[in-house]
């Protein structure tokens, strides 16, 4: 907890990354062939079922069977457990998909310093 | 049993109907009718009565003297008002004091007020009772009062702006939208194309 704080405030300011700014590497760097995120609603359907702009995410799909089975079964709030479970596993491995992302450039921009300053010994 | 019902035999009559026919006889014998005349013709007068007056400015101190004996008050004790033409004349000047103030373990005639019996009344007593006006100095020092204060805010505000310097987040990346980052549904120009294509990718 906090290891990435202390580590872009005190010990690594240089390579930790900070993500309120564009991360800079390519994102097929390193990667053989890169599979494309897939996102299944549309966005006619996004808007005929009026999700709000923040929870437009590759989610999405998943919160409109929610929504819908919620309101089909009004006012029986123990009704939709299943859709909301399959909405919060599919946010869980988006989330664990920015861990990822994060750590990538971690590890990135810690290789690139290494590279330079094995370039300047050599 | 029977006792009882020769006492109900002997007074049949229902004394409430007693009250009501004489009140209604009342309204009858006055002059007027309708609502009007179900109250009083003369009002009262206005004020108090002359003996109940604060009397006049005492000027000697034979005067002093009398009127500190009026209000139950030594003569050393005794200050009336000003005399400034504002109608207080020689009633006395008691300290702006509020009751909360006085001592709750001593056995005051009327405990509730903290008061005794025949005790001079402060002019505006009804605003020193104990649930108005309190004139009881504080526990704190106003300087160490305003010490405590300004310094929590003062450093509410240092952590809030060492927070804006240092941000506290989680590790991960930005959160990723599909449709070039949601670039129709935040305002973007339909006519035109993103600047940049935003992908992204399974990891």
């Amino acid at each position: 907890m906090g290891a990435h704080l202390v580590r872009r405030y005190i010990t690594e300011p240089d390579t930790e990354p900070d993500p309120r700014k564009k991360f800079e590497f390519d994102p097929e760097f390193g990667f053989d062939e890169r599979k494309e995120r897939e996102m299944v609603a549309t966005q006619e359907q996004m808007n005929m079922a009026q999700v709000p702009v923040g929870q437009r995410d590759y989610c999405a799909h998943y919160l409109i069977k929610f929504m819908k089975c919620k309101r089909d079964n009004w006012p029986n709030i123990f009704a939709c457990k299943h859709e909301r479970h399959d909405w919060d596993y599919c946010q869980h491995q988006d989330y664990v998909m920015r861990m990822k992302e994060y750590e990538r450039e971690r590890r990135l921009q810690l290789r690139k310093k290494r590279t330079e300053a094995q370039a300047e010994a050599a | 049993m029977r006792a009882s019902q020769s006492v109900r035999e002997q007074q049949p009559v229902n004394m409430a109907g007693v009250g009501f026919r004489r009140w209604a006889q009342l309204l009858s014998e006055r002059k007027g009718s309708g609502i009007p005349a179900l109250f009083p013709g003369a009002r009262a007068a206005a004020g108090l009565a002359k003996d109940g007056l604060p009397g006049s400015f005492p000027k000697t101190p034979e005067e002093k003297a009398a009127a500190a004996k009026k209000y139950n008050m030594r003569v050393e004790d005794y200050e009336p008002y000003p005399d400034n033409g504002e109608g207080f004349g020689d009633y006395p000047k008691l300290p702006d004091k509020s009751q909360q103030e006085r001592d709750p373990w001593y056995q005051w005639d009327h405990p509730d007020l903290r008061r005794n019996w025949g005790e001079p009344m402060h002019w505006d007593f009804d605003m020193y009772i104990r649930n108005r006006v309190d004139t009881t100095p504080s526990p704190v020092q106003w300087s160490s009062a305003c010490k405590q204060l300004f310094g929590f805010i003062g450093g509410a505000l240092f952590l809030l702006y060492l927070g804006e310097l240092f941000p506290s987040y989680h590790p991960v990346g930005p959160k990723q939208y599909p449709y070039n980052n949601l670039y129709l549904e935040k305002g973007g120009d339909p006519e035109k194309q993103p600047e940049e294509e935003v992908k992204n990718y399974e990891i």
